[in-house]
């Protein structure tokens, strides 16, 4: 994957620019004060300790679907179904945090994440082998498999599961089994950083180890490359590394869905709405498909979201707002044409090679 | 036998009405992947779509304005999937796939911002569409099979034959197959490549904004959040296993209405939970996904060893 | 004799970038004859009939088609001119029947604006017999042999009213026999007064079919003769024969032990036909094994079943008395066999990641490079480094995505990787394809060092020049044979012309 390049981080301002206008002209027609809206996301997202955290708490599962999201596209394979394995592993998480008693903090903390991820592993298992084994699109089946997951955790959630007789809900977890929450007021919780280990070990993983390198070595960008003749001529046998980066996708997005049930929500119940899985892909992107990258468009985008929901509560704009904004910006980062038109300009190029110089 | 009192009449007309919105969009996706488009981007035309319709229908009191409206935002979002693809570059996986979650998000805002309602919006003053009844046909056995059905039941069969005899019996259809199989092919026979690919795009777009329109203005008289419910996507795998003909098409999508009729009727008879029902097209959507793998495996012929 | 001119190029000059492709060519064709224009890969053929059919541009001359100058800037207007063109890669729609075929883009049609289906298979049909064509109107192309391909291509451009026909390397995909049905078919062409061009570069079927014969050679005209007062030696050599201008500088070889030795190896190419049948073939260290001939012979399969990229289908390969035919391709690679592939872009580079992560492919796993799968990056940089040093690889730094190189630095990527693990065996093929004469000859010496230091290589080139200036020992690969083992040094290279037409005797 290539590193930012300055013609990147041109597009990205030029981007953030014009959707900056969008939004003006959206905010205005309907009615609103985008100066006001302006000072409100500003506030929610970082004005205070408790908007802070929970600016963080946003953040929080957006690292891990973002981070899943690029491990999946870096092996060469398209992976839209993480949405689905968050589901499937909050559910799973949140079974185990009842289920089992008698155990210690750590050991039924560890216990109820490990069971999240396998469970969101499974999840992606079926579109990965339908992948390698008889070429059916993964990125159809991945988006199918989110609104089984919804229906599926909904039905699970109003039967086997229904502990409440009023509310379609699971029972709580045990104490034993949750993350603690840091702030008063606010559902940050330690899984931020649970995340944020979680993608620098991506980051190490990926760009470090010859775990990594093969696993890469099929893929390694926007385009969906697997099966990929590279690999099999270094004798890296590129089916193992397809089915292995959807597993790891899957096993982050249901870790994402753990760590909300097990630190923020403590059950899992019926209404419960994900959609990181799809905000994932965006920022991900964003982020160039680099962990560290996912990180901190995590952070921004996770403050935005907060001052959206401020935002939301404070005028009538409402919070999907920042949704939009963020796919026009995406609409910008993937117009090929326009970052290859930039190169054109020799002050853009030179300005380039300046930037991309490194140590190697 | 309890479950034979399923098949009737009305799981016929269910059946129509269930296959309209996945045949009109699996047609707007089969007619894509003709051309070698492959168009993540039906879901969000669809919303687009529905929403446009029931907002213009709404401040209008019109159907008409509200049925322009909503074939309008289709195409128009159309037009923003070529551009992003065929104009600036953009992978079509991405775009469509941005175009989604833009078109999730910016219906759901403006429904919020502009009604203040979240979940689901309904009006009275939202004109939806009635049903057509033929009343030359008025009791004759032909009625119940026929009439009192909006009219997206009826056009989905004169797209599937219409687009039947494009593919088919005309240039131009002959050209979209060409580009989609080989667009060396087509160049050398003088064929505007690019041309075709836009001209499939927001003919798609047209479509899938009649299919969504169904969901908004017809089937339902209300606009809900996330509506199209997948059903784009639905529509991408219907073309697919109709091998991106039309007529395949439409018998696939048929398949995955039969699968839908019967559920609501299952749900009927043995009061099954609601969830299971909705998951029925899904579930068959992996079923078919996994038929479609198959069948390309078995394409795959052994080669035999000669002896020497 | 006064003849009609069909096709006259006049002082024809194109030159690509490090390349000139034609330089002041002049090339002649009358009406109603076959000509065929002959040369090595890379002589300048298919540029010439890119020029006339308006896919290129010449940077000079003229081309004058029945007398009028033309100015052909697109495909368009050689097709309106009557020239049709054959390409050797096929452009059909493989669901499509032959007429849909013929007919696309210029189908008929009928008082309601329709295709007229029955009209177009009447006037196909109808083309198709004035020249004793056999067409069925309801077969699809995906179903149609290679041969019922090309004359599906070839009716395209009848019914597009062509007068003169360009065929390029139309033998190239045909067996014997429907090379013969081809001729068949060229002949009755130009009994109903068409003009054919054929490409190739096999003497053999020159001799057969052309009336005239033009050779060409690194971009120039060699000579124009009669096919009736020519020979296959005297058109090999003004092919191939002159002054090697390629040097390499190496000491006699001294082969030692064996180190490959292949046993009557049979392999399918992905068609399931045979592309290799029964090679036999002995590499010792210490020396340069060169595969010389017309590409498509076989050699393709050849080095993916020597690389377990392809299962051989039967045969031995014994490599330091191990049989390694069914071996996988990190097993052979563990075994210290160097492989630089004929495609670069897609099997010997990932163009998406950096050129230090295209370099450390075949050594990423050992010591120093990393430790318990862990990367010592700086043991890495040092080492991508020192091979963009060694072998010359232009570029500000080794972070660099491979996909911003250029083509002939790409190629130094691949061979850099593939020699550094000082390998027992190198399998290179087509080594210096796209790359310029600089880095030609660095290649050359690399390859030559390798022998040096007491390994064995194999070279397989279509480029004569490379195999005969770099090999030790050449074997001509025709057909999936290796008809003649020769010594280079004591071979003349017009005789490796006709061998290379399959003509051993």
């Amino acid at each position: 994957m290539d590193k930012f390049s300055f013609k990147d981080v041109l597009v990205t301002f030029a981007g953030l620019f014009i959707t900056t206008l969008v939004a003006w002209v959206l905010i205005t027609s309907t009615g609103n004060n985008p100066s006001e809206v302006a000072k409100y996301l500003y506030e929610g997202g970082f004005k205070g300790t408790r908007n802070i955290a929970n600016s963080l708490y946003q953040a929080t599962p957006l690292i891990l679907t973002a981070t899943a999201t690029l491990i999946s596209f870096r092996v060469g394979m398209f992976n839209i179904g993480i949405n689905g394995s968050m589901y499937v592993g909050a559910l799973y998480a949140g079974w185990a945090g009842y289920r089992f008693t008698n155990l210690g903090h750590f050991s039924h903390v560890t216990l109820c994440i490990l069971i999240g991820m396998t469970v969101g592993a499974l999840w992606m298992l079926l579109p990965a082998l339908l992948r390698v084994y008889a070429g059916v699109s993964e990125i159809i089946s991945t988006i199918i498999l989110n609104f089984v997951a919804v229906l599926f955790v909904s039905y699970m959630a109003n039967g086997p599961f229904r502990a409440d007789p009023i509310a379609p809900a699971t029972a709580r977890i045990l104490e034993t089994a949750e993350l603690k929450q840091i702030f008063p007021n606010s559902q940050f919780n330690t899984g931020f950083f649970i995340a944020v280990i979680v993608a620098i070990l991506a980051h190490f993983v990926l760009n470090k180890t010859t775990f990594g390198y093969e696993l890469r070595s099929g893929g390694d960008g926007l385009v969906g490359v697997y099966p990929s003749r590279f690999s099999s001529y270094l004798g890296i046998p590129s089916d193992r590394s397809a089915i292995i980066g959807m597993l790891i996708s899957g096993a982050l997005g249901g870790l994402a869905g753990a760590i909300e049930v097990l630190g923020a929500v403590r059950y899992f119940f019926q209404e419960l709405e994900f959609n990181q899985g799809f905000d994932g892909i965006l920022i991900g992107i964003l982020g160039k498909l680099e962990p560290i990258g996912a990180i901190i468009a995590s952070l921004f985008y996770g403050a935005i979201k907060n001052g959206g929901f401020f935002v939301d509560y404070k005028t009538d704009v409402a919070r999907e707002i920042i949704i939009v904004l963020i796919s026009i910006l995406i609409f910008f980062v993937s117009a090929q044409k326009i970052v290859k038109g930039l190169e054109k300009y020799p002050i853009v190029k030179k300005l380039d090679s300046f930037f991309s110089r490194k140590k190697m | 036998m309890e479950w034979i009192e399923i098949f009737d009449i009305s799981l016929l007309r269910s059946l129509l009405r269930s296959t309209a919105p996945i045949a009109i969009v699996g047609m707007a996706a089969a007619i894509c992947s003709a051309a070698g488009v492959l168009n993540i981007g039906l879901e969000g035309k669809m919303l687009n779509a529905a929403f446009a319709g029931v907002a213009a229908s709404y401040y209008t009191e019109s159907m008409w304005a509200g049925l322009t409206a909503g074939v309008i935002a289709g195409i128009m979002t159309a037009v923003l999937f070529g551009l992003l693809s065929f104009t600036l570059g953009a992978d079509e996986v991405l775009a469509g796939l941005a175009i989604n979650i833009f078109s999730l998000a910016g219906t759901t805002y403006l429904m919020r911002t502009l009604w203040g309602q979240a979940g689901f919006f309904s009006d009275p003053k939202i004109v939806g569409v009635e049903p057509i009844h033929f009343t030359f046909l008025e009791g004759t056995f032909l009625e119940p099979f026929v009439s009192g059905f909006t009219y997206s039941v009826y056009l989905m069969f004169f797209i599937a034959v219409g687009l039947h005899i494009l593919y088919y019996r005309t240039r131009l259809g002959t050209a979209i197959r060409a580009t989609g199989e080989n667009p060396e092919a087509a160049e050398d026979a003088g064929i505007n490549t690019v041309r075709i690919k836009w001209l499939v795009t927001v003919f798609s777009g047209l479509l899938a904004g009649i299919s969504g329109l169904f969901l908004s203005l017809e089937n339902l008289t209300m606009f809900t959040e996330g509506m199209s419910a997948g059903k784009g996507y639905i529509g991408l795998v219907a073309s697919s296993f109709g091998n991106a003909t039309p007529l395949g098409t439409f018998g696939a999508s048929a398949f995955f209405g039969l699968g839908d009729a019967i559920g609501i009727r299952l749900q009927g008879v043995y009061e099954l939970d609601s969830r299971l029902i909705l998951m029925i097209p899904y579930a068959l959507t992996v079923v078919v996904l996994i038929l479609i793998g198959i069948r390309q495996r078995l394409k795959v012929r052994p080669v035999a060893i000669p002896e020497s | 004799m006064n003849k009609e001119i069909a096709i006259h190029l006049k002082n024809i000059t194109k030159s690509y970038p490090g390349v000139i492709a034609n330089k002041n060519v002049d090339f002649q064709v009358n009406k109603g004859e076959i000509h065929a224009l002959v040369g090595e890969n890379g002589a300048g053929k298919s540029t010439l009939m890119k020029i006339l059919y308006g896919i290129e541009q010449p940077d000079e001359g003229e081309i004058v088609i029945n007398g009028s100058m033309e100015t052909i800037n697109k495909v368009e207007t050689a097709i309106n001119l009557g020239i049709g063109m054959v390409h050797q890669e096929f452009t059909l729609v493989p669901s499509f029947t032959a007429p849909e075929n013929i007919g696309l883009g210029q189908e008929p049609k009928n008082s309601k604006g329709l295709v007229d289906w029955k009209g177009l298979n009447k006037s196909v049909m109808d083309i198709a017999e004035k020249y004793g064509f056999k067409v069925d109107p309801g077969l699809k192309m995906i179903d149609a042999s290679v041969g019922v391909q090309q004359r599906t291509e070839i009716l395209k451009t009848l019914y597009r009213n062509a007068n003169i026909l360009i065929l390029d390397e139309p033998t190239a995909v045909l067996t014997p026999q429907e090379t013969d049905e081809l001729f068949n078919v060229i002949r009755t062409l130009v009994n109903e007064g068409k003009t054919v061009i054929f490409i190739t570069h096999k003497l053999r079927e020159v001799m057969e079919i052309a009336d005239r014969v033009t050779v060409m050679r690194a971009g120039e005209v060699q000579g124009v003769s009669e096919t009736k007062n020519t020979s296959i030696t005297e058109l090999a050599s003004q092919m191939v024969g002159r002054e090697v201008f390629l040097q390499v500088k190496k000491d006699e070889a001294d082969p030692k032990d064996e180190i490959l030795n292949v046993e009557n190896l049979w392999v399918h190419d992905a068609r399931g036909l045979l592309a290799v049948n029964g090679v036999e073939m002995s590499i010792k260290e210490g020396e340069i094994v060169g595969i010389a001939g017309v590409e498509g012979n076989g050699q393709t399969e050849l080095v993916e079943a020597l690389t377990g990229l392809r299962k051989a289908s039967r045969g031995k390969i014994m490599y330091l008395g191990e049989d390694i035919a069914s071996s996988t391709p990190k097993n052979i690679r563990r075994k210290k066999i160097a492989h630089i592939p004929e495609d670069r872009t897609n099997t010997g580079l990932n163009t998406q990641l950096s050129i230090w992560e295209n370099l450390i492919g075949n050594s990423y796993f050992r010591k120093p490079l990393s430790s318990k799968g862990i990367f010592n990056l700086k043991k890495v940089a040092k080492h991508a480094n020192k091979l963009k040093e060694d072998f010359d690889i232009r570029s500000p730094n080794v972070s660099l995505k491979v996909k911003s190189l250029s083509g002939g630095n790409q190629q130094k990527v691949v061979v850099a990787r593939e020699l550094s693990e000082d390998p027992t065996l190198t399998i290179a093929s087509q080594p210096t394809r796209g790359v310029d004469i600089g880095n030609i000859e660095a290649i050359h010496e690399q390859l030559v060092q390798m022998r040096d230091d007491g390994g064995a290589v194999l070279l397989v080139s279509a480029e004569l020049d490379e195999v005969m200036a770099v090999a030790d020992r050449v074997g001509v690969m025709y057909e999936g044979q290796i008809v003649k083992w020769v010594n280079p040094k004591e071979v003349d290279q017009s005789q490796m012309g006709l061998y290379m037409a399959g003509v051993t005797e």
